[in-house]
Parts: C-alpha cells; structure tokens; sequence
C-alpha cells in the first residue's frame, strides 16, 4: 500500500514498543525513581510486580495481534478476530465457570480451563464448518453463532451467581493485575513457539488471500493449509487469553493497523501485527495503573476505549482513499 | 532471511527473561531470624507462619477492618474501594487514619508492598489468585468474606486474632460480644413468627440474602426467621413474582443506587400484595453495614438496627 520500506516501518514499531515499555514501566500507584530501582531500594516492587506486567504485554499483545492477523487471512474478512469466531467467549465461558462453580480449585485451574474451552470452541468450528467444504464466511458465521452460545452462558452464570459473579469479573474484563513470573513461564513457550511456526507459514496466508481458486490452482492444498492456520491463531489467543482473561479488541485492532502501516505481505504483517499489539497492550495497562493510583482499572477496558475510536478513524481514512 | 532474524530476535528475548527471572529469585530470599515466638496459622490457602506481633496490617476486604478495630489495630491498609464513605461510624471511631491500597476486586499490590506490612488479611474469594504475590510482600493469611455465613465470621475473627497475636483479647472481644448477641436475642419475643427478607436492592435487580447468607443467618440467630429457607444459593437475583411467592413480612432493603427496581415495582398492584408492603414492614437500611461489612461490630449493629425497626 505505502511505498516507505516495511523494515523501516517495523524498526519505528519496535522503537515504539521500547518507549511504551519504558513509560509504563515507569507508571504506577508507588512512584519508583530509575536510581532507586538499581540500587536495590525497590527492586523487589520493580521485578516482581512492574516488569512482570510489562513482559506479560509484550507476550499476549504479541500473541492476539498475531493471532487476529492469521484469522484475517483464514477467513479473508477484515471483521475477523479471536472474539469474532468465538474463541474468547469459550474460554471465558470456560474460566468463568471454573472461578464461579469451583471456587475450591487452585488458581491454576483457571487458564487451563480457559485454554480448554477454546479448544471445545476450535473442536466446534471444525465439526460445523470444516466437515463441509470450508468456507470463509461459514466459518466467521459458525464462529459467530457459538460465541453467542458461550456469551448466554457467562451471562447465566453473571444473573445465577451475582455474588460469586464479583470473583470472575476481572477475568472477564481482561486484566494484567496480579500477573508474576509463574504466569510468564506459562504462557512463552507457547507464544515463543506458535509465533515461530506463523513466520514459517507466512507463505500460505498470502497465497490464501488470493482466493480459494487461485490458491487451489497454485497447488496449495487450501482446507489443510486453513485447518494448520486456524490452530496455530487458536493457541496463540487460547494461551493469552488464558493468562490475562478475555481481553478484547486488541485482536482485532491491532493487524489493522499493521496492515495500513505495511501493507498485506504476511511475512512482514506478523511483526507489525505483533509490535502494535504489544503497543496497545503496553499503554492500556500502563493506563489501568496510573490513571487514578490506587485504583487498578482493566486493561481491557481501555483495550477498548483506545482501541475502538482508533479503528473508526481507521475506518474512515480507507473510505476516503 | 528476516524469519530468521525474528527468530533469533526471540531467542534474545527468552534468554533475557531467564537472566530477569534469576535475579528475581536472590532479591526475594530474604532471611529473616526469629526472635519472637512463631505461630502457624491454619488458613484457606494453608499455612502461615507469623513472628512477633504484627504491626503493620494490611486488610483486603472491609469484615477484616472491622475485626481488627475490635481487637483494638488500625489496619496500615485498607482495600476501602478509594472510598472512606464504605466504611461504618462504629468501625471508624476505633480506628486510625490508614492508606487505601485500591479496590477490593484489585487492590494495588505496589501500595501493598509500599506499606512494608508484616501481615496481610485477604479474602477466600476474591485473591486467592494473587495469594503467592501476597505472600512474597509478607505472610498472608486467606480467610472466607465473601461467601461467609455469621458462624464463618466468628471462625474468621477468631484466627485474625490469633494470627495478630492477641487470642487473649480475641477471647475478651467475642465473650463480650456473645453477651450483646444475647442481648439482643432477648429483644425478641420468643412467640416471634414473621419472616423477614434482607435484601440488596439495586438498578440492576432484587438480591435476596437467603437463611444461609451472612445477613441472613445472623438475624435467624436472633430467631428471626428467613423468608427464603430453601435454595442452593446464599444470594438470589429474585423477581416479583418470586417475592409474592416466598411473601415476606418484614423486608429491610439495602439500597444501592438512586433509582432500583423497588421503584419500578411501586407501580405495580402485584407488589402491594406482599404482606411486608401490606402492613408497611418494608425498611431501608445502610448497606454498607448490612451487607459489605460483616464483622462482629457490624453484626451487633445490624441486630440494633432490624430490632429497632420490628420493636420501636
């Protein structure tokens, strides 16, 4: 689309995280002076409550604008993302049960449940729409039509529970609150890994974006290639939105504003999609914190309140152009 | 090549957590050597093992404040949802200016760690999650809130009590307080037969507090029996019909919110069929007392208020 060369695009991105990272490092309820971070006096505060947080970003708004930007190619919709075709709601559905009805289990219980209902999501778009010949906008509609069933479900739980309800609404909100080291180790292997095998099949995504029958004509076989892509974008939102809860938007957002920064080449729209998630993750949860200190707002709140105004303004350029 | 350039990018990047995570580790070894006796604390979550007397508290959920001014300790912190107003007269009369440390749902764990506590009280419900962050900053203890009934309470004060290091006094306090509860208890006629329903009453829904509940098992201690014996569930989203239904004949309402669905319901002929509403035993009550707060000064309280509605 733009003619400036992507990798400069990608090194103002990366640039962009850097300086995300380190204003929200430096944003909190307790002010924390950089000497004061090296000479030990709060480094205990710094390493275990700020850069946690910080990496956990970097690692899930990786993970979901990769994830949405896979989708987007799979689908060949620009509406696509983990919240559209139902993985998001299904794990929600999923932890929001677990915290509600076995409040008894260890926290642990939470994002494996959670990684479990994306899968039962994955397992139903593969029965309803893979069966048959797969079709783009089936699977945006399957997608659609079980994340409705699963959003009844948390909104049953909600009206049935409202006390217990208290406990999951920062899991639903999608929060980096609370996030450690353990969290970390959980989720980047998965990230590390999944965003890895993406990169290798970037070749696929931009074939498929020609279309069924070119893509078919190229010799690609598309159902498989469809079928390896949807679970490698079903993981890395699955996982993230395991550890930090149904995060919303930033799936979405994020690979749109990649693609208009560097256009549709996927092996160049994956780091974009990735750093600008990071980004978005960075300065929502920086926000959440240092906003009105003590008070913790949910960085999905203002995935949402950054993130939308921003895609309408999206919008209306593309229509304008 | 620029695959593989990201690849090697990431490489990087884990190799550098592995250094952060490292040095994490040796910060947090901290060797304490013990002076004072250690008591292990039993708790939600396990075991936790207290030294001294704790002197710096750091209290998570508003039953816990009240436990601790009964034992006579200003909490450092309170999870007060940035709003001093949430905490009761009686409670605040015995306690001292503390820092807020953010909302219940997600208290700030840096102003947490900022205070240096040397014990945190947190609920069951809501931070079991962040129970070992907790535990890093200082020995947590996690006891039920949330979903406690009157008798947990008790239970509750008495290991906040134990864990402060003053079973003694704890002893003293709950003596004292069984005596009001007796107190009160003979308030009420014996021959006492109306059911009564507490209730959160909001914008969004009617929250009926059943006979299991903390309100709800508290005014049942006083043989004030619930309109709503049965159900799994402590806290019920009820609609008119199931208030006709159960048909209580004193309703003590906790009003949240300027404008709730009672409101809504005034209108209707079929909520003036309810016995409360009938011979006007509908009463409004402060809900931070009657529900947010559940301690034992806040039970005395709650008990003082329903009786001087039903008696005066």
């Amino acid at each position: 689309m733009k003619n400036r060369s992507p990798f400069l695009i990608i090194s103002v991105l990366a640039a962009g995280v850097l300086v995300a990272g380190i204003l929200s490092a430096g944003v909190g309820a307790v002010y924390v002076s950089p000497a004061a971070i090296f000479s030990g006096e709060q480094s205990f505060l710094f390493m275990n409550f700020r850069v946690p947080r910080l990496i956990i970003a970097l690692l899930v708004g990786a993970g979901l604008g990769i994830s949405g930007a896979i989708l987007q190619a799979v689908i060949r919709n620009p509406l696509a993302s983990p919240d559209v075709i139902g993985i998001t709601k299904g794990a929600g559905f999923a932890a929001a049960s677990t915290i509600i009805l076995f409040p008894g289990l260890p926290p642990q219980a939470v994002p494996v449940a959670a990684f479990l209902g994306a899968g039962i999501v994955t397992a139903g778009l593969y029965l309803f729409a893979f069966r048959q010949r797969v079709q783009p906008a089936t699977l945006a509609l399957v997608g659609i039509a079980l994340g409705a069933i699963f959003q009844a479900g948390i909104q049953f739980l909600t009206v049935r529970y409202p006390v217990e309800t208290n406990a999951a609404l920062v899991w639903l909100t999608g929060s980096l609150w609370g996030k450690d080291w353990s969290d970390i180790w959980m989720l980047l292997p998965w990230i590390i890994i999944f965003s890895g095998i993406a990169m290798f099949l970037t070749g696929k995504m931009d074939i498929l974006q020609l279309g069924d029958d070119v893509a078919e004509g190229l010799g690609e076989s598309v159902k498989a290639a469809r079928i390896v892509l949807l679970l490698v974008s079903v993981v890395l939102a699955g996982v993230s939105v395991a550890i930090v809860g149904t995060l919303g938007f930033v799936g979405l957002v994020a690979p749109h504003i990649a693609r208009q920064l560097v256009g549709n080449k996927h092996i160049v729209l994956l780091p974009a999609s990735a750093l600008t998630g990071m980004i978005l993750l960075l300065v929502a949860d920086g926000l959440g914190r240092g906003l009105v200190p003590p008070t913790e707002i949910p960085a999905g709140i203002f995935t949402a309140v950054i993130g939308a105004p921003y895609f309408l303004y999206l919008l209306r350029k593309m229509q304008k152009t | 090549m620029k695959r593989y350039a990201v690849l090697i990018s990431m490489f990087a990047f884990v190799i550098f957590l592995a250094a952060c995570g490292g040095n994490e580790e040796d910060s947090s070894g901290e060797s304490q050597e013990d002076k004072k006796e250690t008591r292990t604390i039993k708790h939600e979550m396990g075991e936790t093992e207290i030294t001294g007397t704790p002197e710096k508290v750091v209290a998570l959920e508003f039953s816990f404040v009240d436990n601790l001014a009964s034992l006579g300790i200003t909490p450092a912190g309170i999870a007060d949802d940035e709003d001093p107003e949430r905490i009761i007269d009686p409670v605040k009369e015995k306690i001292g200016d503390y820092t807020s440390v953010g909302t219940r749902k997600q208290p700030s764990l840096e102003v947490i760690s900022s205070l240096q506590p040397d014990l945190i009280i947190a609920d069951y419900e809501r931070h079991q999650d962040i129970y070992d962050q907790l535990s890093e900053i200082a020995p947590t203890i996690v006891l039920p809130s949330l979903s406690a009934d009157y008798a947990g309470i008790i239970d509750s004060f008495e290991t906040v009590a134990k864990a402060v290091g003053k079973e003694q006094k704890g002893e003293e306090v709950l003596k004292e307080h069984k005596n009001r509860m007796e107190e009160l208890r003979s308030q009420v006629p014996e021959d006492e037969s109306r059911t009564v329903l507490p209730a959160v009453v909001a914008d969004s829904g009617y929250f009926a507090h059943n006979f299991e509940s903390y309100t709800g098992s508290l005014l049942e201690s006083i043989g004030l029996e619930n309109a709503i014996q049965s159900g799994d569930d402590r806290y019920n989203k009820i609609n008119l019909e199931q208030i006709v239904e159960v048909d209580p004949d004193v309703m003590f309402h906790m009003v949240t919110g300027d404008k709730t669905v009672v409101d809504e319901w005034k209108e209707n002929d079929l909520y003036g069929k309810v016995s409360a509403v009938k011979e006007d035993q509908v009463y409004e009550v402060d809900r931070n007392m009657w529900s947010r707060f559940r301690g034992l000064i806040s039970s005395e309280k709650i008990l003082e208020d329903a009786i001087n509605h039903l008696y005066e």
